[in-house]
């Protein structure tokens, strides 16, 4: 999976109208004769080689029942439909007996209307009333005829059972069968000339193929896809993968969850197809809250499906990773990482996989020595020792990022290379395990200001991993600054605020484009969690954090931060021993908020726009939902 | 009662116009559906009272009545009976879609593929796509039968044959009229042109069902005691069924073993020994099974029922016994016999 491939689907994601070609291919006669040919040989012989050839062709025969029917409804008449395409009748005729293109659902329908095309409402000559008669006659016979099921349905008729249900009971009972087949496949690789059953189990695959959108047979088509495949010989079809993969992404059927697992499993595009509808998908939709988003990851079953199998996270990671370099770090590709990851280390650990040794095949591009600190989590480790963590989390990145300049200045360019390319995966593995960036937003509120600097370092490089043009020095030091007026601003006691603290603040908030700033969303963050955390009384910290945001025109950023502080609250209580305090706390400051957003300052539109205008290309975010920065209505 | 026979009439009226009459052309989609939902009625009326030969008496009666009046006004008009509202929907379609008259948007709405597939059996069903169902199920029949031909009983007979033991547990339960049973059986024998060689099949497969309730139980026994009175039927399964069908039967049911070695001795009492054909063979009138093949029929029952080997030649040495006991080739058919098994 590569960036192209990414970039590719990424223009896809506009909608086109497909009917808008500008150009059909011309209608070939020759090609009909070539089906016809195909057509009257199928029929002619039922043997293994002719049902598997039909297998083989049925998806190019449908595109090419898809061009006839264009071509057909770009003619007015039967009369020239039958002039143009002298065996067209024929053919038709032909489709309509083999049960392979009848049983697909497209085919069926394709055929259909190829039939209805040549029916003619008031025919004008005999030749058209003759068509009239035989598509009568065929779909009749298609519908009603039962010469192979005569005594049978005899009989039937004599249980009280009727056709329609003699023929779903049969099909039920063959699918019943051909699943008790499956289950008894060999467990055995030993000996490649022993025989064993599994070779229907491909042949069982292969005759599925028409069958992927017929309701009786979606037990079997899910016994085929989690069926133990121990054996070499019981292999799935390719046909059937690729036809089973498309009918799911264009929704017709609908699977069992381990199902739709195995299919990933199995076929890769099927896989890359989900992700990138996952992605386009949250990307359209970024008003959602954290919760829905939390739900509609959940409900895209990859999680889980990355949980049950590495080569599937390898593959959803690395499309990941192709998006965030090809967005330059959005907010929202960031947040949907982050949310992603919760949930898929959420499932790993459910499932008891958690093993040190497991993380490398994980994560095989990541610097090893940060695997283990950042994927553990806050909640697995004491409380007393999450600071000493941080620091030293913050000195390995530090040294990452020190290395890397080193290499800039003198290596060759590979090492160059590596040297980014070490510093992107620690960053994008930081993005990841975005808990300890909480974890470090919520220690900065109780920090001494000598304690402050490794942790700001850390903050620092989560919103700006690059150091271009060497900011981050001057980005360090507005941090500092941040953090001291929510210190001093929050320390204090005393009734009236003091003015060029708060003035200050606001001021870092609003950024000038001229100048290199520090990310709102950062300070934003530090400011909200100030004001749940801070051993202020609730009055007071509220009274801060509305005048601030009234200020600074960030209402319904903060609300948004303070959204998704309640969400992680709610997942992972270890952060306060308290939370049902904490919980009162954070209802209050929201209902705060909500009662300013009537009111909301003019002057704030301007650092609105400014946010909004970073949000398109600036690395800058904080583990805040994106739909945060848009203009609320 | 009134009120269902006034249904049944209307549905058979219905029916007759369906198939007949130039009135479809102003069918909508409306009356379609409702002439369904009409043809679905009778099915249940059907399935409710097959059972109730009072009531099935009575309705029988009116139909016979509205069939009279219907035949004088329809000339290619079909009688319909009883038995045929089991089947009252696929009539209905048989109909309309031999009906020139019918309207193309009609077949349309039977033959559309868009709408998801109803399978409930709830009184509501749409209409839309009734065909496309059909086509699609059959379809999906044939793709899936070459895989599941291997085995001697197919889905197919597998389910008629459930479908058997359900009927005769439904008329085994009602205790009052246990010999109509016996009537019902004998009446699918004489279902017409080879139902007897079919009807054997399916009986094999009841038969054979494993997973079975105590009320199957029932069934089957049933069904063996039925089978020992009808000789022509045990001749006939014996002669046309495949022998590993056969065994599999004689190795579930004591009781169909030992009437499986009766008909096969009936048929060694039954042979003659032909002089220009060297071989035993049975009468001229009634040639089933060779000599050959009747050695085949007993060297495989006893591979599968050892026990059986013991008792069956000390009775074949006892025939032989009272037949001369001879060491010659052609004299008995018990001595020729037994010198074949044991070769």
């Amino acid at each position: 999976m590569t960036v192209r491939l990414v970039c590719i689907r990424m223009s896809q994601l506009q909608p086109q109208n497909q009917l808008q070609q500008t150009s059909e291919p011309p209608l070939n006669v020759q090609e009909l004769q070539f089906w016809l040919d195909k057509a009257a040989a199928w029929g002619q012989a039922d043997s293994p080689d002719t049902r598997k050839d039909t297998c083989l062709h049925l998806s190019r025969l449908k595109d090419y029942l898809q061009l006839l029917l264009t071509h057909m409804n770009n003619m007015s008449s039967t009369t020239e439909r039958m002039k143009t395409l002298p065996l067209l009748g024929q053919f038709l005729g032909r489709l309509c007996w083999n049960p392979y293109v009848t049983a697909d659902a497209t085919g069926r329908r394709l055929l259909l209307q190829c039939l209805w095309g040549l029916y003619s409402e008031h025919p004008g000559n005999a030749l058209e009333r003759k068509a009239n008669q035989w598509i009568r006659k065929v779909l009749c016979q298609l519908a009603t005829e039962e010469d192979d099921d005569a005594a049978a349905l005899a009989l039937m008729k004599r249980m009280g059972v009727s056709p329609k249900e003699y023929h779903l009971k049969v099909l039920k009972m063959m699918v019943a069968l051909l699943q008790e087949n499956i289950g008894k496949s060999c467990r055995s690789l030993v000996d490649l000339n022993q025989r064993c059953s599994c070779d229907n189990i491909r042949a069982t695959s292969e005759a599925c193929v028409p069958l992927v959108t017929c309701p009786e047979a979606a037990l079997l088509i899910g016994a085929l896809l989690q069926q133990p495949m121990t054996c070499v010989r019981a292999a799935l079809s390719q046909d059937f993968l690729d036809a089973l993969s498309s009918a799911y992404s264009s929704q017709c059927i609908s699977l069992e969850e381990q199902a739709v697992v195995s299919l990933w499993y199995h076929n890769l595009s099927s896989l890359e197809d989900a992700v990138l509808s996952l992605l386009e998908c949250v990307l359209t939709n970024t008003g959602s809250t954290p919760q829905e988003l939390k739900q509609q990851l959940a409900q895209s079953l990859l999680p889980k499906a990355c949980a049950q199998h590495c080569s599937i996270f390898l593959v959803a990671n690395d499309i990941f990773r192709s998006f965030l370099k090809q967005t330059e770090g959005n907010e929202s590709v960031k947040y949907l990482i982050q949310t992603f990851s919760s949930c898929f280390l959420r499932e790993l650990a459910r499932l008891q996989h958690k093993t040190s040794g497991s993380w490398k095949a994980l994560f095989p591009q990541s610097p090893q020595s940060l695997l283990v600190p950042l994927l553990t989590r806050p909640s697995e480790m004491p409380r007393e020792a999450w600071k000493h963590h941080l620091n030293w989390l913050s000195g390995s990145l530090q040294t990452l990022t020190e290395e890397e300049e080193e290499g800039d200045g003198d290596g060759s360019r590979s090492t160059r290379l590596e040297g980014h390319h070490k510093v992107f995966e620690a960053w994008f593995l930081l993005i990841q395990c975005a808990h300890w960036v909480q974890v470090a937003v919520w220690l900065l509120v109780t920090s001494d200001p000598e304690d402050c600097g490794p942790l700001l370092w850390l903050l620092t490089f989560y919103h700006h991993p690059t150091n271009r043009g060497h900011h981050r020095a001057s980005q360090l030091v507005h941090a500092k600054e941040a953090w001291d007026h929510l210190h001093s601003l929050y320390s204090v006691s005393s009734c009236p605020l003091p003015v060029d603290r708060l003035q200050s603040l606001v001021t870092l908030l609003s950024p000038q484009p001229e100048r290199p700033s520090l990310s709102p969303l950062f300070i934003l963050n530090l400011l909200v969690n100030f004001a749940v955390f801070f051993q202020q009384s609730l009055s007071g910290s509220a009274e801060i954090l509305q005048t601030v945001v009234n200020r600074s025109g960030l209402v319904n950023e903060a609300a948004c931060v303070l959204r998704s502080l309640e969400l992680r609250l709610n997942e992972d209580s270890c952060l306060s021993s308290d939370t049902n305090r904490v919980h009162l706390r954070i209802n209050a400051l929201q209902n705060t908020l909500t009662h300013m957003h009537a009111a909301s300052d003019p002057a704030g539109n301007q650092a609105h726009a400014h946010i909004n205008a970073q949000n398109q290309t600036a690395v800058s975010s904080s583990s805040t939902p994106p739909g945060s920065l848009q203009n609320d209505k | 009662m009134e009120a269902v026979l006034k249904n049944l009439s209307s549905t058979a009226e219905l029916l007759a116009v369906a198939s007949q009459s130039g009135a479809v052309a102003q069918w909508d989609k409306q009356t379609l559906s409702r002439a369904f939902h009409w043809a679905r009625y009778c099915e249940h009326i059907s399935s409710r009272f097959h059972n109730n030969s009072a009531i099935k008496g009575i309705m029988e009666k009116q139909l016979q009545f509205t069939n009279q009046s219907l035949r004088a006004a329809f000339p290619g008009y079909t009688d319909i009976s009883f038995s045929d509202l089991s089947c009252c929907q696929h009539l209905l379609l048989v109909g309309l879609l031999k009906n020139p008259e019918l309207p193309i948007s009609i077949m349309k709405i039977l033959f559309d593929t868009t709408s998801p597939v109803n399978n409930q059996q709830s009184d509501y069903q749409d209409v839309t796509g009734f065909c496309s169902h059909i086509i699609q199920c059959k379809s999906a029949r044939k793709v899936l039968s070459p895989l599941t031909d291997l085995s001697a009983v197919g889905a197919d007979v597998e389910v008629q044959g459930a479908m058997l033991m359900e009927r005769l547990a439904a008329l085994l339960s009602q205790e009052s009229e246990a010999c109509r049973t016996e009537h019902f059986l004998d009446s699918v024998l004489q279902g017409g042109e080879g139902a007897a060689g079919h009807f054997c099949l399916v009986i094999a497969a009841a038969l054979l069902t494993t997973k079975i309730s105590a009320a199957q139980t029932a069934s089957q026994g049933f069904l063996l005691d039925w089978l020992q009175k009808k000789h022509s039927v045990l001749q006939l399964m014996c002669s046309a069924l495949p022998t590993t069908l056969l065994i599999d039967l004689a190795k579930g049911h004591l009781q169909f073993r030992a009437a499986y070695c009766d008909v096969l001795k009936k048929w060694a009492s039954d042979m003659e020994y032909s002089m220009s054909e060297g071989e035993w063979v049975q009468p001229s009138t009634n040639r089933t099974v060779s000599f050959k093949r009747l050695t085949e029929h007993f060297l495989a029952l006893f591979e599968s029922c050892p026990s059986l080997r013991e008792d069956v030649e000390n009775d074949l040495n006892a025939l032989n016994i009272s037949d001369g006991d001879f060491d010659v080739k052609g004299l008995s058919v018990w001595g020729d016999l037994l010198s074949a098994l044991n070769k």
